[in-house]
């Protein structure tokens, strides 16, 4: 009964989805069927159409969170291990945090124009905050006494920050990074969105202009499983690199 | 072999007043003996203990190993603490080998010491585990395998039976005094514990409440191979004799 | 001062753009910038653009904070619930909030409605998982204690529970008012008439950039405030904690 329980929920919506569209209490505008959606998604697949701006979305995604994982580990050990550092990026950081650098969308399509670079330059901005973040309190955090024990057993001070700080701050910092990925999709959409062209969302804008109801929910399906997927692909390579954690299991996706 | 001369010792926190943990201790550690650091919680002994280690700045008054000055840790002064310190994403092998990889030792000496080390503190078969699959006494065992296994010329131990359960504890300490025998290091022991004072060391260094003093030094001259020790009346009478040195400086602690 | 880079840094800007170093078409000076954004302090249009986005902003939120605490503490009370809702909410949770905003203008066309309930869609989910987590980790003694002294378990969820999750659920909500922002400044962005995201665009596409960086720093210094200003709040209603 347990083992059932999780596609039964997803199935007894998508059920439910189907039957209120069929039902006449919304227009096919307002619901469409599933059963359309999925045909749409199905030709969308068939064209080669879905291929192309999941190819475009991914793209630019995960190379803005590329480009930020490594930025961020950077700055945050920088941060943690140096003083200047530390004062001079600490408010930058800690202003920047909760500021919605969306905002700065229209700015970064002034310097960088409407291509590519810009939406990735987005991405990054808002993506490497909870990296930072994250490497700095992992590296702060890691315990005293692993460290005494490791310089008591001969460890250098560069020895000490690849052998020990690094693996003792990894838990942390990769929940950082499964932070900072569905941000990474959530502001490439949206980038997305307002510039147009290929993409997920650039279709998706595409498809509610034209009052293109199916393919708006095409798009949700598309985008939402998208994002399942890739936190799903995190959770797996967490679990690998971190087998040896007490709490071996992925954490919620919270 | 051990000689601490006048060290005073103020903890500066980043807030808050400063707080003197120790105030001019004096104290002379021969080879091989074994020396119970005993105190009310907060006497400063696990601080001696650090500085002794090289872990905290001597910044008054002076420690020698051997002669040479203390600056810094090292494979000579091995240190086992209270919450074992194992490097969680290495396995109980790979714990034990890392002060003989900072040694340089090949490869197969390697394995073939660490081999030696986890047999000698009954790991034998766990090799392979990660410590969180460990019970606390084992990982306790693997910390003290890890440590002796670069051979340090004395084992400085922060409260190692503090965090295990009374039954554990009570092995670990017949395994510890087994371990002593054999090897003839000199062990400085920190405990609160006057009951595991007595039962270990020939010498307890009774320490007042803050700041840390050196009250008085009790020659435990009892034989230590005698399985019966503890239910005879000279055990009883020394633990007397010390308690009631102890008792003052731990209400003075409340 | 611990904000002193941030000063340096505006001193920078305004040389680098005063000594030519950055052309006034892409970088407008801070002097500029902010003259500018006195002169729409003082325009009419600023207050109500930004009213709009302030009622479309609370209203979301608040539709978000209740209904989910809600269900998400009532998610936790009865375990029926939770394994029904659970692969639900784990199915939906990593989907990029900002999908919805075509689906929303569908709906309710390009005013306040549609953002409302961008931001309700939006925010709850992440407000329901905290409610319900700080439910769930609410210890087991405390509830049997209460039964114990007599308390009925209407007043158990009232008395316990809810307490005991208070935590959690705010830093739930510290999180769904930073998402809050990031939903109505992208929507207003893309699909609005109106708002202080739309101001932004407007004062682009007409080339007057000194303004338009003017409502983005007031746009991102709200985000700031807005969350400094919950915690401040938030940190009153824990000081039970530590």
């Amino acid at each position: 009964m347990l083992r059932l329980a999780p596609w039964l929920s997803i199935a007894a919506l998508a059920i439910a989805w189907e039957v209120f569209a069929r039902s006449g209490a919304v227009t096919p505008f307002m619901l469409p069927k599933l059963s359309t959606v999925l045909a749409r998604i199905g030709a969308e697949a068939a064209s080669g159409e879905l291929w192309q701006n999941l190819a475009w979305t991914l793209y630019r995604s995960l190379t803005g969170f590329a480009i930020a994982t490594v930025l961020g580990l950077g700055l945050g050990f920088a941060v943690a291990h140096n003083r200047v550092v530390r004062w001079l990026l600490d408010p930058l950081i800690s202003v920047g945090f909760p500021m919605p650098k969306i905002a700065f969308l229209p700015i970064i399509t002034l310097w960088l124009g409407f291509h590519d670079l810009s939406k990735i330059s987005m991405v990054v901005f808002d993506a490497v905050f909870p990296v930072i973040t994250a490497t700095i309190a992992a590296t702060l955090g890691v315990e005293r006494h692993l460290l005494w024990s490791a310089r008591n057993l001969g460890a250098t001070e560069r020895e000490l920050l690849h052998e020990v700080v690094f693996p003792a701050a990894l838990p942390q910092i990769m929940t950082g990074l499964q932070v900072s990925l569905p941000i990474a999709l959530i502001v490439c959409i949206v980038a997305e969105m307002k510039m147009g062209g290929v993409g997920l969302g650039g279709a998706m804008i595409t498809a509610s202009r034209f009052a293109d109801s199916p393919g708006v929910f095409a798009g949700i399906v598309e985008i939402a499983v998208a994002g399942y997927v890739l936190v799903k692909v995190m959770a797996a390579v967490r679990r690998r690199l971190l087998a040896w954690h007490p709490e071996a299991t992925a954490p919620s996706t919270v | 072999m051990i000689s601490v001369e006048n060290v005073s010792h103020t903890y500066r926190p980043a807030r808050g007043r400063d707080v003197l943990a120790l105030d001019d201790i004096s104290l002379e550690i021969a080879p091989r003996e074994f020396v119970a650091l005993l105190g009310p919680s907060g006497c400063g002994k696990s601080t001696l203990l650090y500085l002794i280690g090289g872990f905290l700045p001597v910044e008054k008054g002076a420690i020698r190993v051997e002669g040479a000055a203390v600056r810094a840790p090292g494979p000579d002064r091995g240190i086992v603490f209270q919450h074992f310190a194992l490097f969680p994403w290495k396995t109980v092998k790979d714990n034990v080998r890392y002060g003989l990889q900072k040694q340089r030792l090949p490869r197969e000496e390697q394995e073939k010491r660490a081999q030696q080390f986890i047999d000698m503190v009954g790991l034998k078969g766990f090799e392979e585990s990660y410590p969180s699959h460990l019970s606390g006494g084992m990982k306790q065992r693997a910390a003290l395998a890890r440590t002796l296994a670069v051979e340090p010329k004395m084992l400085l131990m922060d409260e190692p039976f503090g965090a295990l359960d009374a039954q554990t504890r009570s092995l670990m300490q017949a395994e510890l005094l087994a371990i002593w025998h054999r090897t003839q290091k000199t062990v400085i022991f920190v405990t609160h514990d006057v009951h595991e004072a007595v039962l270990l060391a020939q010498r307890v260094v009774v320490m007042s409440a803050r700041p840390g003093r050196v009250k008085a030094l009790v020659d435990v001259k009892l034989d230590k191979t005698d399985p019966h020790l503890v239910r005879s009346p000279m055990f009883g009478e020394k633990v007397d004799e010390i308690w009631n040195l102890v008792r003052d400086e731990a209400i003075k602690a409340q | 001062m611990k904000y002193l880079p941030l000063l340096l840094l505006a001193l920078i800007w305004e040389a680098i753009v005063q000594l030519g170093l950055i052309s006034r078409d892409l970088l407008p000076s801070l002097s500029d910038v902010a003259s500018a954004g006195w002169k729409l302090a003082k325009d009419g249009d600023f207050w109500t653009n930004g009213a709009a986005s302030l009622w479309r902003g609370s209203a979301g939120l608040a539709l978000a904070i209740v209904i989910g605490a809600v269900l998400g503490i009532l998610m936790a009370w009865w375990r029926g619930v939770e394994a029904f809702m659970g692969p639900l909410v784990e199915a939906l949770y990593p989907m990029p909030k900002s999908a919805l905003i075509p689906v929303t203008v569908l709906w309710l066309g390009f005013g306040d409605g549609s953002k409302i309930l961008l931001i309700f869609l939006g925010c709850m989910l992440p407000v329901t998982l905290a409610a319900y987590n700080g439910a769930r980790s609410c210890e087991q003694h405390l509830v049997w204690s209460a039964r114990s002294l007599g308390a009925s378990r209407l007043r158990v969820l009232i008395d316990v529970v809810v307490p005991s999750a208070l935590p959690e659920l705010l830093n739930g909500i510290r999180s769904a008012l930073a998402l809050s922002f990031v939903l109505l400044v992208s929507s207003e962005l893309i699909v609005a008439r109106k708002g202080l995201g739309y101001l932004i665009g407007f004062l682009g596409e007409g080339g007057l950039y000194d303004a338009m960086f003017a409502v983005v720093l007031v746009v991102a210094f709200l985000g700031f405030f807005a969350d400094r200003l919950y915690q401040y709040v938030a940190d009153r209603m824990l000081a039970w904690r530590d």
